[in-house]
């Protein structure tokens, strides 16, 4: 079994750089947990042969910190708790590694541990001053007494408790751009040359099991200044035919584009793809789920008693507007 | 590749729409997946069927069969597997007359827009990714209808569009100019003083290719060939 490791990265400008801080940390670490804002564990069992010995990675994880202006502190500890506490207790631009968390914590206040103020100020009337006082009481009586929420600090302060570190996948970023020799002039050819890039997006979007809900597309030209194309696909789609007939609608509406030479078709906004299999079992539910939506929309634009779906009733029926009756689609 | 041949691809694009060009075997599957074919003579006439990203008119007098076969087109687009959106301005779709004709009204969309919004209602459902034929219905204009110069700033979407467009009008338009395949009643058959039946013609108005029909009072639908067929069989 592998022995855990955690490091736990506390940034002392924890807000107005967290984002930064978070971005530095996906290129450097291989999965981030967020504990906090500006506080960022990272569990490094078994990476050591990878990435090498976690105070070396601790190192440098915080030179990358510095190079964005922060002061940070790392800990390294068997548990995340143990490590932010450690964390927490160490200079900015120093790494501190614990073996032993209950040893370190064991002289420390009662503050460190996440309890509540009257359990806190209980434990000091009952004679309690420090962490190792309390991780020397009996776990069932501690839980008798206060609940499972204080026996899970009464863990912590025996180091024994591994909190599992909820790790966030670094955003990935579909991206493709292309650069041309000879400048584009017309819709039309920008549109042929846009279908290379659409494809690549195309295929990074499949890849990943998603759908495009929004386009950026950064026109490079040469007699202006970049053009920038915020496009929204509704329905989300993969499909390449289907984004660059989006692409193509939000050109035409531009008069003139200039000289082309480059673009960069970006996605910044996904969600999970709808499953076009659902049509083999029930016939075209995907494409009733977009129909409904433009019908959704002429409601809007167009009001009541426009968009209609009707069935027949009474084919026998004497007066033909008791032969069938008609309904809105969108109520 | 070179400039020159992508030059030229975009303008076949540009003209016939995004799938016109496909490299190696993409190009049948393409043509499969985009032809709507009615199962009927008027097929052999309009090459094969309704292709999407490209407009079509049926033109031709009232009640000589144009709704007829529009239906026939919807029911052929809905077993293809999709939505149909049935624009009318006039507020005159039958329901019954569609059943009968095997449409499947589940998966069909009437919008009755009026005036300058049946080209709203039109491009916007070119524009979406969940029809597969949009009918726009255009009645007579004095009746509430439109003509289909009307249909002028909805045409743009078409191009390109996952849908092939059917406009079915009394006349063709004066400003806008459709590929148009015009509807002619042939014979009447009548039956004590009363028409039981009548046959019509399709096709486009240059050529002599027609396909032919007979349409009962009681809507029965029989499907004659086309002339050649026809002049085969007398020789």
């Amino acid at each position: 079994m592998r022995d855990p490791v955690t490091l736990v990265v506390v940034a002392r400008e924890a807000a107005s750089l967290h984002t930064q801080l978070l971005a530095t940390l996906h290129t450097a670490l291989p999965r981030i947990g967020v504990l906090d804002p500006g506080i960022f564990a990272c569990d490094l069992a078994g990476t050591e042969e990878l990435l090498g010995a976690p105070s070396r990675v601790a190192r440098r994880v915080l030179t990358r910190c510095a190079r964005l202006g922060t002061r940070a502190s790392a800990g390294i500890a068997p548990t995340p708790f143990v490590a932010r506490v450690v964390a927490e207790r160490t200079p900015p631009g120093e790494v501190r590694a614990v073996e032993d968390g209950r040893t370190y914590l064991a002289p420390l206040s009662l503050d460190v541990l996440p309890i509540d103020v009257k359990v806190r100020d209980e434990l000091r009337l009952l004679g309690l001053r420090t962490v190792g006082e309390f991780a020397e009481l009996p776990r069932g009586a501690v839980f008798d007494r206060f609940g499972s929420a204080v026996a899970r600090a009464h863990a912590l302060a025996r180091g024994e408790y591994g909190d599992v570190i909820r790790a966030c996948v670094p955003p990935r970023r579909i991206r493709a751009r292309r650069a041309w020799d000879d400048a584009i002039g017309s819709h039309e050819q920008l549109v042929f040359a846009l279908r290379i890039v659409v494809d690549e997006i195309a295929r990074a979007l499949a890849r990943d099991g998603l759908a495009a809900l929004r386009l950026v597309l950064r026109l490079d030209r040469e007699d202006g200044g970049p053009l920038r194309i915020d496009r929204t696909v509704l329905p989300p789609t993969r499909e390449s035919a289907a984004l660059l007939r989006s692409l193509r609608w939000a050109l035409e509406e531009r008069a003139d584009l200039g000289l082309v030479i480059g673009c960069t078709l970006e996605v910044p906004e996904v969600e999970p793809a709808r499953g076009r299999q659902v049509g083999l079992f029930a016939p075209d539910g995907a494409r009733r789920e977009e129909a409904i939506a433009t019908a959704r929309f002429l409601r809007e634009k167009l009001g009541a008693g426009v968009v209609l779906q009707t069935r027949v009733r009474d084919p026998e029926a004497r007066l033909p507007e008791r032969a069938s009756e008609w309904m809105e689609v969108i109520a | 590749m070179g400039a020159p041949l992508a030059e030229a691809i975009a303008r076949i694009e540009g003209r016939f729409g995004v799938h016109a060009v496909a490299r190696g075997p993409a190009t049948e599957r393409h043509r499969d997946d985009l032809v709507i074919a009615t199962g009927t003579s008027l097929d052999r006439v309009i090459s094969g069927g309704l292709a999407a990203g490209e407009p079509l008119a049926f033109v031709g007098p009232p009640s000589v069969g144009k709704l007829t076969l529009a239906l026939r087109a919807v029911t052929a687009a809905q077993s293809q597997g999709g939505m149909v959106a049935w624009i009318d301005p006039t507020a005159s779709f039958d329901p019954l007359a569609a059943e009968r004709n095997g449409v499947d009204l589940e998966r069909l969309i009437v919008v009755r827009a009026r005036g300058a919004h049946v080209a709203v209602a039109t491009a916007a459902a070119l524009r979406s990714e969940g029809f597969r034929l949009v009918t726009v219905d255009a009645g007579e204009p004095s009746l509430g209808g439109i003509s289909i110069d009307d249909l002028a700033p909805a045409l743009a979407t078409v191009r390109g569009s996952p849908a092939a467009l059917l406009v079915v009008c009394g006349a063709r338009g004066s400003r806008v100019i459709l590929p148009t395949y015009v509807f002619e009643r042939v014979a009447w058959e009548r039956q004590f003083e009363r028409t039981v039946a009548w046959s019509f013609a399709v096709g486009r108005a240059h050529t002599s290719d027609r396909a032919l029909f007979s349409l009962r009072a009681d809507g029965t639908f029989v499907d004659l060939g086309t002339r050649a067929d026809l002049a085969a069989v007398a020789v």
